[in-house]
């Protein structure tokens, strides 16, 4: 099958997975050449995803969205180690009888000191949840700071935007800097490969006169680049901006090759 | 009214968790319910669902609502997820190229409207015969394909190329719009 499959329901049999060998490899080659056949496809799958309301209803534990909100503040894993609790205290036969005294403080002292942890764990416990709280507003007013500053550079009528192009032999993306040269700031946003092991991705601009000034690192471990604002020197006349290769943590001034680069129309 | 998808994730995309939130609610459920379905594994179910959710929130910038719909897509990721891990294998680079648009013949994004498709979708399935319906669910659930249904069920494989085809055709006149 080199041409479009010949019968409509190759199409839903395809999204099924039953296809296989010679039938599955044609189809895999000619469905992405061809826009009419993807969205044939993509109405097949459509379909064919609707069979997951025959599965019988089971709620997920609420823990499981609980533990997805705590992964995306980005939370360490096992920040909290369980406590357990303290040893039984010993207990030897004929104890009682003969040291009756011993037998009542003994318990009671290994009681209180059961209370005195438990007491311990409350406080560390406590005192964690405070931390994260505290963490936690921090975090929002960065953001809410992030998104003034955002908010600015987008509404001011003199901020020009950017795009980045991929360079020859280099990794691919779509970067777009938006620059105020009169409020000094800039945002860059978009997505990158992600960068080879012990390299950083680094954002320079590149003014009229003088060298290149660095807009800091691209955060873009999986791809999409986490848009953030950068401050720069106000009323740099920049000529481009460009994106290089970096030693993990960046350097002052490019060594590495151009990634992406976007002149200033 | 509620919030759509897409508005929901144009929020996401500014980071707002509570626009995840809703839709971790809209649809946890209809993905718990087919990963435990495929996976019979409460654990490694709920793994994936976390993960499929952690996935929308990192890359929320990359979905289109123009170009399918979302819960479609959820769906499509967490089933092929869980049958790479029920089958220990890996899809290929070309499975995933191709899983990147879904177009669901019908809105889900409230409860009641995904109640009527449940309904309409096991009146699709009672609509096949037993046998049609069993290797319908052993390709979707299962994750099996022709020859291995047919090894499964004992079935010449024409006999069993011909039974999920004709399946295949009724449930596309039932399901579609």
């Amino acid at each position: 099958m080199n041409g479009h499959p010949t019968r409509p329901e190759d199409f839903d049999l395809y999204a099924l997975g039953v296809l296989e060998g010679e039938e599955k490899a044609a189809f895999e080659a000619h469905v992405p050449t061809c826009a009419a056949c993807a969205e044939k496809l993509a109405e097949a799958r459509g379909r064919i995803a609707l069979l997951a309301f025959a599965a019988p209803r089971v709620e997920p534990s609420p823990s499981v969205k609980e533990r997805l909100m705590r992964q995306i503040h980005s939370a360490p894993e096992g920040a909290r180690v369980a406590q357990r609790a303290t040893r039984e205290p010993d207990r030897t036969g004929g104890f009682f009888g003969r040291w009756w005294p011993a037998a009542v403080l003994v318990p009671v002292g290994a009681l209180l000191i059961l209370v005195s942890v438990r007491l311990w764990q409350e406080n560390v416990h406590l005192t964690d949840e405070l931390g994260e709280e505290r963490a936690e507003l921090q975090r929002q007013q960065a953001q809410l700071d992030e998104a003034r500053h955002i908010v600015a550079l987008m509404e001011a009528k003199d901020t020009m935007t950017v795009a980045l192009a991929p360079q020859p032999g280099m990794p691919k993306g779509d970067v777009r800097v938006m620059y105020n040269a009169k409020m000094g700031m800039a945002m860059c946003d978009g997505w990158v490969d992600p960068a080879p092991a012990n390299k950083s991705y680094q954002l320079w601009l590149v003014p009229m006169d003088g060298k290149p000034i660095s807009a800091g690192l691209i955060e873009a471990s999986s791809g999409p680049i986490n848009p953030w604002t950068v401050k720069l020197p106000p009323g740099v006349a920049a000529k481009a901006f460009a994106i290089t290769l970096e030693p993990e943590g960046g350097m002052p001034q490019p060594t590495g090759p151009m990634v992406l680069v976007g002149p200033v129309s | 009214m509620s919030t759509s998808d897409a508005a929901l994730i144009q929020k996401i995309v500014q980071r707002d968790e509570s626009a995840l939130a809703a839709l971790y609610d809209r649809y946890a459920s209809l993905l718990s319910s087919v990963l435990n379905r495929i996976l019979r594994d409460t654990q490694a179910s709920e793994e994936i669902l976390q993960d499929v959710f952690f996935q929308l929130w990192r890359n929320a910038t990359q979905f289109d609502p123009g170009r399918g719909s979302l819960p479609g897509w959820l769906v499509v990721i967490a089933r092929n997820r869980a049958i790479s891990r029920l089958r220990r294998h890996n899809p290929s680079e070309g499975e995933e190229l191709l899983e990147t648009s879904v177009i669901v013949p019908a809105n889900l994004e409230s409860a009641v409207a995904q109640q009527q498709l449940l309904g309409r979708v096991k009146g699709a399935l009672e609509n096949l015969s037993a046998d049609q319906r069993a290797a319908i669910e052993l390709a979707y659930f299962e994750g099996l394909t022709h020859s291995e249904i047919a090894s499964r069920t004992g079935d010449p494989l024409g006999t069993v190329k011909t039974r999920i085809r004709t399946a295949v055709e009724s449930l596309k006149r039932t399901l579609s719009p």
